[in-house]
């Protein structure tokens, strides 16, 4: 749910909480990035950085420069010229990341903690349960069956939060508690309603169910998909994962190893945020 | 002869940082880095004659030891790492001219816990994403120092030998009791009442799994509102869990029952609530307090962390140094 006006949360002297609804969905998230965009653009004096969320984002300032009053009436203003309106196009690259599902990297990984914690259902099976599905291949299908929208990057350089755009195919999943010391890099995890790509080997809350040897997040900008940015993900961005078996998988991992692997980058497609959510609600009211 | 300083130890995580950090990029998930205890390397610089945000060193918990391939001015601040220049001590705080091929050794930290290195000129390692700050876990800027790794040093005409006078030195704890300021939000109204009384009148102990990613503090258990009892659940099934959003540099962050104040290095956003933030001033105590230590958090608003500022500020500038 939209809220009816911004709600502001001072974060310290420097930094602001600007809070647009209360949930994960893909309209508060354009409209995040609406706004985001709009007050980049209106390059107020004093602003420092800016960091769209799902349904927030957050403002650092220099208070020196600009009082919170100030930048919230500011930001208020351009809410209120923006309208709350979600329409338009933009231009959204559209990404196909191929994934090898319950793969062994990530197997031993989910047994690992289950060592630990031996109460704990394996990811895929407590996802299964929790979303109705009667195994993993159903799993598998259900997961790759849609597009993803990049919601938002952050946590780990090149992480990202990916919302599923059909939303017949909306898997829920807890995350882990506690959380886990180690992931492997290129792990496909779910949490919330999210799925994310683990950009590097790091701790992580997420149910695993697959693995990508196509890197995210490339910090030596090696390969030629990472000589513009160390992350590969935009948000606005849309994914989509193809299921591979172990031979694909190893071919992608040799390419990779040898510094000739491209991703699969479409660059030629306009979203229509319209069309979009009158096909959103149409994919709803079929499976009803 | 180059202008570069030689590892010959590295110390245990000494990294090269910058100010104001790698900003414009924590939306992609790139935290600020930079010193972790701005006010000691700003005052480290501004005694070489450098601009007062510079790359420098920042050392933590023991020191490096360096040789000078140059003839340069170097100051060193912060924690007390018992520096030597060829087995000879010299004093903190002070600028000092050393002679290509001296040695500089530094221990293990007797107070404080990060010390900063100034050299004439900076560092001078190439920029990463418009910043020199390391993000040593992540390997973005560089790493940590390492035996034998050389280090390029700009070119300065610095040759004033300067003094930081004592009263505008930071006064590190000696009786492992630190007083930081604290400001409530963004999300204090997801506790209740009785647990913001709490967080004001408890000593907190920092644990040894502190770094510049957080630290991680141990105390009573916190108490929450409705806010946090009844919400979408969207926001996931713990009482400290809410939707992914931004994280302030500074925030108390509670996972679980577990605060950890989130610093340089930490992560830029996720799913757990922020329900005070240190002031930015106040930052470098958690930079100088070792684990085991106790923290008691003063309440400030935000003209009180002006305040805080607006004295550091004035203790960081070049027209305070007095000649040696």
């Amino acid at each position: 749910m939209l809220h009816e006006a911004l709600r502001f949360y001072p974060g310290g002297d420097r930094a602001i909480e600007v809070e647009l609804g209360d949930g994960m969905d893909f309209t508060i998230n354009f409209i995040v990035h609406r706004l985001v965009a709009a007050v980049r653009e209106a390059k107020i004096a004093g602003l420092v950085d800016l960091i769209p969320e799902l349904a927030s984002f957050q403002v650092n300032y220099d208070p020196d420069c600009i009082s919170y009053e100030d930048l919230c009436h500011e930001i208020e203003a351009l809410y209120a010229e923006m309208g709350r309106g979600v329409k338009g196009s933009l231009a959204s690259r559209l990404i196909t990341i191929p994934v090898l599902y319950f793969d062994e990297k990530t197997e031993a990984c989910v047994e690992a903690y289950r060592k630990d914690y031996p109460e704990k259902t394996p990811d895929p099976e407590l996802i299964c349960e929790l979303n109705g599905l009667p195994d993993r291949a159903a799993l598998r299908r259900r997961h790759a069956s849609t597009e993803y929208w990049v919601a938002a990057l952050g946590f780990w350089p090149g992480l990202c939060s990916l919302l599923a755009l059909n939303p017949n195919a909306r898997i829920i999943a807890p995350k882990y508690n506690p959380p886990r010391t180690h992931t492997p890099k290129g792990a496909v995890g779910l949490g919330g309603a999210l799925t994310c790509i683990y950009p590097d080997a790091t701790p992580g809350g997420y149910q695993l169910i697959g693995h990508t040897p196509a890197p995210t997040y490339d910090g030596s900008q090696r390969l030629p998909d990472f000589t513009d940015s160390l992350a590969l993900f935009r948000a606005g961005d849309r994914v989509r994962f193809k299921p591979v078996d172990l031979e694909e998988y190893s071919d992608i991992e040799a390419r990779v190893a040898e510094g000739t692997f491209r991703h699969d980058i479409v660059d030629y497609q306009i979203f229509s945020v319209d069309r979009y959510l009158d096909w959103a609600t149409a994919q709803e009211e079929a499976s009803k | 002869m180059s202008r570069t300083i030689t590892t010959v130890k590295p110390g245990l995580q000494t990294c090269v940082q910058e100010l104001p950090g790698r900003e414009g990029f924590l939306e992609q998930g790139f935290p600020l880095s930079g010193p972790f205890d701005a006010w000691s390397f700003r005052q480290a610089n501004i005694l070489v004659g450098n601009d007062r945000d510079t790359a420098a060193l920042e050392c933590q918990f023991m020191g490096p030891t360096l040789t000078f391939d140059a003839d340069m001015l170097i100051a060193i601040t912060g924690g007390d790492m018992s520096p030597a220049l060829d087995g000879a001590p010299f004093p903190m705080y002070t600028t000092v001219a050393v002679s290509a091929g001296q040695m500089l050794t530094m221990g293990f930290a007797k107070t404080g816990a990060r010390a900063y290195l100034a050299v004439s000129g900076g560092i001078a390692t190439e920029p990463v994403l418009g910043s020199r700050a390391v993000f040593h876990q992540a390997g973005v800027g560089g790493h940590a120092l390492v035996a034998g790794q050389t280090l390029p040093v700009g070119g300065s005409e610095a040759s004033a030998l300067h003094v930081l006078p004592e009263d505008a030195r930071p006064v590190l704890a000696t009786d492992r009791v630190w007083e930081v300021e604290a400001l409530c939000g963004p999300n204090d109204d997801w506790l209740d009442e009785a647990t913001i009384e709490m967080f004001f009148s408890t000593d907190w102990k920092i644990q040894s799994k502190s770094s510049r990613t957080g630290i991680r503090l141990t105390g009573p258990d916190f108490g929450f509102s409705d806010k946090a009892l009844n919400k979408s659940p969207d926001h996931g099934q713990d009482p400290s869990n809410i939707i992914d959003h931004g994280y302030p540099m500074g925030a108390v962050n509670l996972a679980g029952q577990t605060p950890i104040i989130l610093v340089n290095d930490a992560p830029s956003t996720g799913g757990f609530i922020n329900p005070f933030t240190i002031a930015s001033a106040a930052l470098w105590k958690l930079a100088q307090a070792k684990p085991h230590e106790t923290l008691r958090f003063r309440r400030v608003n935000r003209d009180g962390a002006a305040a805080l500022r607006a004295e550091i500020d004035a203790k960081t500038k070049p027209e305070i140094l007095e000649n040696a």
